[in-house]
């Protein structure tokens, strides 16, 4: 009897997802096996990656993560402009941090009309990722469902204390939502069962897990994907079969490995290679687990990322 | 199956404060409600017991024997509290708990030897909660042969393989079931407990009950000798004493891997059928498991 390589029964398949609108429109999701296990079953929509952009100038960028923006950094939409023209973004990440009520604290209007300019520079699909304060999300997702009318932007991170507020809105305005646990497989669930009752449609819903960047709990991340993919493809679990989005740059990028330069420790190695590094790495770990999109930010990184994907799916 | 009841408890805002007032008669008339629901022995749980520990359990379990007379569980970690629990008992009391730890094993097998008491044996170790049913089985081990040493009887032993709760240790909760179907095997001559509410720690309240009872057919069913229970839950009542075998034998055939259909089925028996997929492990949790 010739040799018969075992193979993994698989029983569900993720949801299809869309963001954006034609033609640029970008669908997730879709699997029938684990990540890149194509001898087993189908991937119809490669991993995405999305550029990310800030709603204001950062103040504490290293130079090295600056510098491919040098040039449009202190304007939101010429940023996402540039993401798209220079580096091929296909879908931007709107992050809304100067909203955050422990920074600047600006206010909503005046961070609702940044988003109002970055959706109507760019022609492709936008996650607009608020401030993760509860309080401050639900009155600014709220807006932002609202003004992206139209758009079926992706709006997160929606979580259990103010998935109602912003899961109504996002209904009635028709945006995908990001519903956002703290790596917990168990309260994922719950989460999703909530938007569900709620009203949010399946095609509406894809899920953050809450991201550690590479030395700063990425295992954990690792495992809760891990585990949310085998219950969703091996165990009919209907309530976890939604696409993936890890919102990993900002992990990455504010660990002191990616500050420390050469000079200041020799031994830890050139600053920028090492930065784009380990963000690229992070990227492709949470890919290997079953990231749908990965919100990245040095395009030196993505490229890495982007080339895995293909020959992964070549 | 015999039930202890848990409710005699420090954490109980009206028991904690009669406690610290020193007040019997709260005290008395939960004793005496925990008889009349058909418990079998009373845990007097007063946690660590730091402020005149001693003094406080031979207070109540004055109070506690003069009005029920069905035996007494002492629950403290405060082994001069124990002690003085178990000189004013008049009873043969269950110790609870002696874990595998040595600090624990050194002060307290003595003492079930000396007041002729028998004993919880906790499958807990220095390092901490055991991850699989193997690791409880070693402890376990340890436990039967520091008892042999210290000449306590093998019918006086009452293991604890502990329960996990099944919101954040889905996995573990296995390994829990797993360990008391080895159990018979492990220690054919010893009894066993568990403080079965724990499964349903962190749950919404109003569906701790379902998880419990579910939990409680599963083990009794590989042969768990008692547990402390909520005592004033009929329902876990009536299946401890085999009274709801339809309920019993709905869950052994999800136990078995039976396709249930839903069809004909009341809402309880769903229920029944939902909670012991997710205490399987066949369905991951979630606080809505009910709903879906």
């Amino acid at each position: 009897m010739a040799f018969e390589i075992p193979k993994i029964k698989y029983t569900g398949k993720i949801r299809e997802v869309t963001i954006g609108i034609p033609p640029n429109e970008v669908t997730i999701g879709g699997e029938s096996c684990y990540p890149f296990y194509l001898f087993e079953g189908d991937m119809p929509y490669k991993p995405r990656v999305a550029f990310e952009v800030w709603d204001h100038e950062p103040q504490e960028w290293q130079s090295w993560a600056v510098e491919p923006f040098a040039d449009v950094i202190h304007s939101p939409s010429a940023w996402a402009k540039k993401c798209v023209e220079s580096y091929g973004a296909e879908i931007i990440a709107l992050q809304l941090k100067s909203a955050d009520p422990n920074g600047m604290n600006r206010d909503v209007e005046e961070v609702v009309s940044v988003v109002k300019d970055v959706i109507n520079s760019v022609n492709v699909p936008v996650i607009v990722w608020g401030t993760a304060n509860d309080e401050k999300d639900t009155a600014l997702l709220r807006r932002v469902a609202e003004v992206c009318e139209g758009k079926n932007v992706a709006i997160g991170p929606v979580t259990e204390k103010n998935y109602k507020q912003i899961g109504a809105m996002a209904i009635g305005y028709n945006q995908v939502v990001l519903a956002s646990t703290p790596i917990d497989v168990n309260l994922a669930k719950q989460l999703n069962i909530l938007l569900g009752n709620l009203g949010v449609k399946d095609d509406k819903l894809a899920v953050d897990p809450t991201t550690g960047g590479l030395g700063y709990g990425l295992e954990y991340t690792y495992s809760v994907i891990e585990r949310d993919r085998m219950a969703a493809l091996t165990q009919e679990d209907v309530k976890l079969q939604y696409p993936i989005v890890c919102n990993l740059a900002n992990e990455v990028w504010k660990t002191k490995e990616t500050k420390v330069t050469k000079e200041e420790d020799p031994k830890m190695g050139d600053e920028k290679k090492r930065a784009i590094l380990m963000e690229g790495v992070t990227a492709m770990t949470l890919l290997i687990a079953g990231a749908d999109i990965v919100i990245m930010r040095h395009p030196d990184s993505v490229a890495l990322v982007k080339e895995m994907i293909k020959e992964l799916t070549a | 199956m015999l039930l202890i009841g848990e409710n005699l408890n420090v954490i109980s805002k009206k028991i904690g404060e009669a406690l610290k007032q020193r007040d019997p008669e709260p005290i008395r008339e939960m004793a005496i409600k925990e008889a009349k629901a058909g418990m079998d022995l009373i845990d007097i749980n007063l946690g660590p017991a730091r402020k005149e520990g001693p003094d406080l359990m031979e207070w109540v379990v004055n109070i506690v024997q003069e009005v029920v007379d069905i035996p007494l569980c002492l629950d403290t970690t405060n082994i001069e509290a124990m002690e003085a629990g178990l000189k004013a008992y008049k009873g043969k009391a269950l110790i609870n708990s002696i874990s595998a730890r040595p600090e624990r094993i050194e002060a307290l097998m003595p003492m079930a030897k000396k007041y002729n008491a028998s004993f919880i044996a906790l499958t807990l170790g220095v390092e901490g909660i055991p991850r699989d049913a193997n690791e409880r089985g070693l402890l376990a081990a340890q436990l039967i042969a520091e008892a042999a040493n210290y000449g306590l009887s093998e019918e006086d032993m009452w293991i604890d393989p502990i329960v996990l709760p099944i919101n954040t240790q889905q996995i573990q909760v296995q390994g829990c079931t797993e360990f008391v179907m080895m159990l018979p095997e492990i220690a054919p001559n010893s009894k066993s407990t568990c403080g079965l509410s724990n499964i349903s720690n962190g749950a919404p309240g109003h569906l701790r009950g379902i998880l419990n009872r579910t939990y409680l057919i599963m083990l009794k069913r590989y042969g768990m000798y008692s547990a402390i229970v909520d005592a004033f839950d009929e329902e876990l009542y009536a299946i401890a004493k085999g009274k709801m075998p339809e309920i019993e034998n709905l869950v052994y055939k999800v136990m078995d891997g039976e396709d249930i259909s839903y069809e004909g089925l009341s809402k309880k028996e769903i229920d029944y059928v939902k909670t012991a997929k997710v205490l399987l492990g066949q369905t991951l949790y979630s606080d809505s498991w009910l709903e879906l």
